[in-house]
C-alpha cells in the first residue's frame, strides 16, 4: 500500500464511514430508546423541584449525583468532559472559521483570535491529557472498578489517550499547518478530499473517526443515554 | 424448554422494555460509583457484592444474545453465554441485594440496581428456585389476606387486646374499628404492627380518639396486611394477585382514604405502583401514609403530647421505600420532633440514608442472618451508634426486624419500634398521657 493509498484511505475513506456509522448508528439508538415503552413509574426522591428537563440537563452538564458518591471521580470526569467539549468546540472552529468570523464581528483582531486558541488550546489538550490518565489510573488502582473493568472499558480509554496524545504532539511538535485541516474538512463537504500527509495527523485523525465509529456500540452510548436514563428517574 | 432457553427467552426479552432496563444493559460506563456507595459492598467489599458484577450476570447474556456486538466479538464486548445450572449461584447473588436504590441516587446515569435485581429474582422464581421463606410468605398471604396467616378471629382477638391495654393506660375506651362500611379511611399496615409490635396502630387509634374521630376509620379482619412480597420475589402476577385483595377490600368499605401504615414497599406499590399505574382502573379513594395524616394533625395543633414520656435520644432511620422511593422523609420526622424530647438525626439521611441491609425482603430470610449482621447490616449499625440514640425508630416492619437483629447481635442497648409508637406514649388523651412504664 503507498504512502498516498493509506493517506486516502484514512482521510479520504474512513471519514464518510465513521460519520455515517456514527450517525445511523445514533439514530436508530435514539429511535429505539424513544418508542421503547417504560410503563412504570420510578421516581427517585427526592424529586427535582422543577422540570425533569431540567434536572436531567444539570446531570448532564454537571453530573451533581456523581459530585454526591465520588468526589475524586467527579473532579476527573468532569473536568475530562467539559474540556472535551472545548476541544470538540475548538475544533469545530478550526475546520469551519465560522466562529472566526463571529468573533471578528464583535471586534476582536484575528491576533487576539489566534493567541486565545493557542492558550486555550495548549490548555485544554495537557488538561484532558491529564484526567485521561487519571481515570485509567483509577480504574487499575481500585479493587471495585479493577473488577469490574473489561476489554471495551480499556479500548475506550485507550483510543482516547492516543487520539490526545496525537492531538498534543501535532500541537508542541514541529508546526502543524492547521489551515490543511480546514482545507481537508471544506474538501470532504465537496467529496474530493484533499488529505495533509502529516503521518502524526494521519494517526490522530484515524483513531478519532475510530472512536467515533465505536461510540453507537460501546459504553460511550452513555453519552445520550444518560439523557433517558435520567428521565426515567427524575420524573 | 430447557432452562438454558427460559433464561436467554427472559433476557432478551428486554429488548422490548422496560425502557429503563434496557438502558442499564447498554449504557453503564463502568466507574463503579455504586460499589462505593452500596451498604453491601461496603460491609464486605468482594467481587460477589459488587453492583455491577451482579447486574452483568443479566447483561452479558443480553449482550450475547441481543446485541450485534456482542455476537460477533463474544467476552471482547462483555458478553457470555449462560452455562446450564448457572441459576443455583443466582439466587445467591440476587438475594444479596438489598434493592435499596442507594446506587441509582449516586450514579452519573441514575442506573437504578434494584431493576436489574428484580429481574433476576424473576428468571429464578420462573424456574421455581425463589427462596423457601419468600414462597411461604408468599403462599401464605395469598391463601389468608395476610402474611401472617392470622385468620379474622385471631385478629380480633389482637384487637381486643390492644384496646384493653389502651383503657389500662388512658382510663377511657379507645377503639379500633373493625370492618365498618362507609368510613372514611381504612387502615392498612403490615400485619406485625397489629400482632408483633402493636404501638403503631395504638398510636394511630389515639390519634383518631383524640382528633374525635374514632368513627371515621376502620380496619379489615381479612385484610389488615398490607405486605406484598411479589415485589421482591420479582413476580408481577403474584404482586397483582396480593395488591387486589387490599383494594377490593377498600372499594366494598367505600373508604375515601387507603391509609397505609408503617410498611415502605406496601406503600410503594399502592402509591408509586398501583395507583399511576391504573393497575385496576380509576380508584374510588385515595392513597395517603398514616404518617402524612398524623403530621398534617400536628401541624395543625390539634394533638398534645408530653414530649417528657419520651426522654431518651430517638433517632429516625429513614426505610429505603419511603425516602428514596416515596419521598415520605418529613413526616416521620414531624412526628418524632412533636412526641420526643431529644431527637437526633442520623447521617447522611432522608434519600442518602444507608439502607438496614434487610431490604428487598432479606430481613425475613434467616438462611442468610449471618451475612445481614456481618456483612448488609454493618454500615447500619455505625450510623445508630453514631447518633448516641437509645431508641432508633423506622417506619417499616421488614426494617424494624432487621434492625432489633443487629442492635442484639452487635450488643448495642438500643431499641427499635416505629414512628406511631413514640406518639403512643405520649399523646394526652384527655390532657393526661399513658400510665405504662414496662416498655422495653
Amino acid at each position: 500500500m503507498s504512502v498516498n493509498t493509506y493517506e486516502f484511505i484514512v482521510g479520504g475513506i474512513i471519514p464518510y464511514l465513521a460519520v455515517l456509522t456514527f450517525v445511523v448508528g445514533m439514530a436508530y439508538r435514539f429511535k429505539v430508546w424513544f418508542k421503547t415503552p417504560q410503563p412504570a413509574r420510578m421516581t427517585l426522591f427526592p424529586a427535582p423541584q422543577g422540570s425533569t428537563a431540567k434536572a436531567v440537563l444539570a446531570e448532564a452538564l454537571f453530573f451533581p449525583s456523581l459530585f454526591k458518591g465520588d468526589k475524586l471521580l467527579w473532579c476527573a470526569s468532569w473536568v475530562f468532559h467539559a474540556t472535551l467539549v472545548l476541544v470538540f468546540v475548538g475544533h469545530i472552529r478550526v475546520f469551519t472559521g465560522l466562529a472566526d468570523s463571529i468573533m471578528l464581528a464583535v471586534g476582536m483582531t484575528p491576533a487576539t483570535i489566534d493567541k486565545m486558541s493557542l492558550t486555550s488550546g495548549v490548555a485544554a489538550g495537557v488538561i484532558l491529557l491529564a484526567s485521561a490518565i487519571l481515570l485509567l489510573a483509577r480504574r487499575l488502582a481500585f479493587a471495585r472498578v479493577r473488577e469490574i473493568s473489561g476489554v471495551g472499558d480499556f479500548v475506550a480509554l485507550l483510543l482516547l489517550l492516543g487520539i490526545l496524545a496525537t492531538g498534543d504532539m501535532l500541537r508542541f511538535g514541529p508546526h502543524f499547518n492547521l489551515a490543511q485541516t480546514r482545507e481537508w474538512a471544506w474538501s470532504l463537504l465537496s467529496f474530493s478530499p484533499v488529505v495533509p500527509s502529516n503521518p502524526i495527523f494521519l494517526v490522530h485523525a484515524l483513531l478519532a473517526l475510530l472512536l467515533v465509529a465505536y461510540i453507537p456500540f460501546s459504553k460511550v452510548l452513555h453519552f445520550g443515554g444518560i439523557f433517558f436514563s435520567q428521565s426515567a428517574l427524575r420524573r | 424448554m430447557s432452562e438454558k432457553q427460559e433464561v436467554i427467552n427472559q433476557i432478551t426479552a428486554i429488548d422490548k422494555g422496560p425502557k429503563a432496563l434496557k438502558l442499564y444493559m447498554e449504557i453503564c460506563a463502568r466507574c463503579g460509583t455504586c460499589a462505593s456507595v452500596c451498604p453491601v459492598y461496603f460491609g464486605e467489599p468482594s467481587a460477589k457484592y459488587n453492583p455491577v458484577l451482579r447486574s452483568d450476570l443479566i447483561r452479558s447474556i443480553f449482550k450475547k444474545h441481543a446485541t450485534t456486538t456482542g455476537k460477533l466479538f463474544g467476552s471482547l464486548a462483555g458478553a457470555h453465554d449462560y452455562t446450564e445450572g448457572e441459576i443455583k449461584e443466582w439466587v445467591d447473588w440476587f438475594y444479596s441485594c438489598t434493592g435499596c436504590r442507594r446506587c441509582a441516587t449516586y450514579c452519573p446515569f441514575g442506573i437504578d440496581n434494584s431493576v436489574i435485581t428484580r429481574k433476576g429474582r424473576a428468571i429464578i422464581d420462573k424456574l421455581g428456585l425463589t427462596p423457601e421463606t419468600m414462597l411461604k410468605v408468599i403462599k401464605t398471604s395469598l391463601e389468608t389476606g395476610n402474611t401472617d396467616g392470622a385468620s379474622p378471629e385471631a385478629f380480633r382477638a389482637a384487637v381486643a387486646f390492644l384496646e384493653e391495654e389502651m383503657k389500662e393506660e388512658h382510663g377511657v375506651d379507645i377503639k379500633i374499628p373493625i370492618d365498618v362500611e362507609g368510613a372514611e379511611y381504612f387502615y392498612v399496615p403490615p400485619s406485625g404492627d397489629v400482632l408483633v409490635n402493636p404501638e403503631a396502630t395504638t398510636g394511630l387509634a389515639k390519634v383518631f380518639h383524640a382528633l374525635g374521630m374514632t368513627d371515621k376509620w376502620t380496619m379489615s379482619s381479612c385484610f389488615f396486611d398490607g405486605a406484598n412480597y411479589g415485589l421482591f420475589t420479582g413476580n408481577d402476577a403474584d404482586m397483582k394477585a396480593d395488591n387486589k385483595h387490599c383494594v377490593d377490600e377498600a372499594k366494598k368499605l367505600k373508604c375515601k382514604v387507603m391509609l397505609m401504615g408503617e410498611c415502605g414497599h406496601a406503600y410503594r406499590i399502592m402509591k408509586m405502583m398501583m395507583e399511576p399505574g391504573k393497575w385496576w382502573g380509576d380508584l374510588p379513594f385515595k392513597v395517603m401514609n398514616c404518617m402524612e395524616f398524623t403530621a398534617e394533625q400536628i401541624k395543625a395543633g390539634r394533638l398534645k403530647f408530653d414530649k417528657n414520656m419520651n426522654p431518651d435520644p430517638v433517632t429516625y432511620h429513614d426505610p429505603c421505600n419511603f425516602a428514596r422511593s416515596c419521598g415520605i422523609v418529613e413526616e416521620p420526622r414531624d412526628i418524632l420532633k412533636a412526641t420526643c424530647l431529644d431527637y437526633r438525626e442520623m447521617y447522611p439521611n432522608r434519600g442518602e440514608n444507608w439502607c438496614c441491609g434487610g431490604g428487598a425482603g432479606l430481613s425475613a430470610m434467616d438462611s442468610i442472618y449471618e451475612f445481614r449482621m456481618n456483612v448488609s447490616g454493618k454500615k447500619k449499625v455505625e450510623q445508630t451508634k453514631a447518633t448516641g440514640a437509645k431508641y432508633v425508630a423506622a417506619a417499616c416492619a421488614n426494617c424494624k426486624r432487621q434492625l432489633t437483629q443487629l442492635m442484639e447481635f452487635h450488643g448495642e442497648k438500643v431499641a427499635v419500634g416505629g414512628v406511631h409508637d413514640m406518639l403512643s406514649r405520649s399523646i394526652l388523651i384527655n390532657g393526661k398521657a399513658a400510665v405504662r412504664t414496662d416498655y422495653v
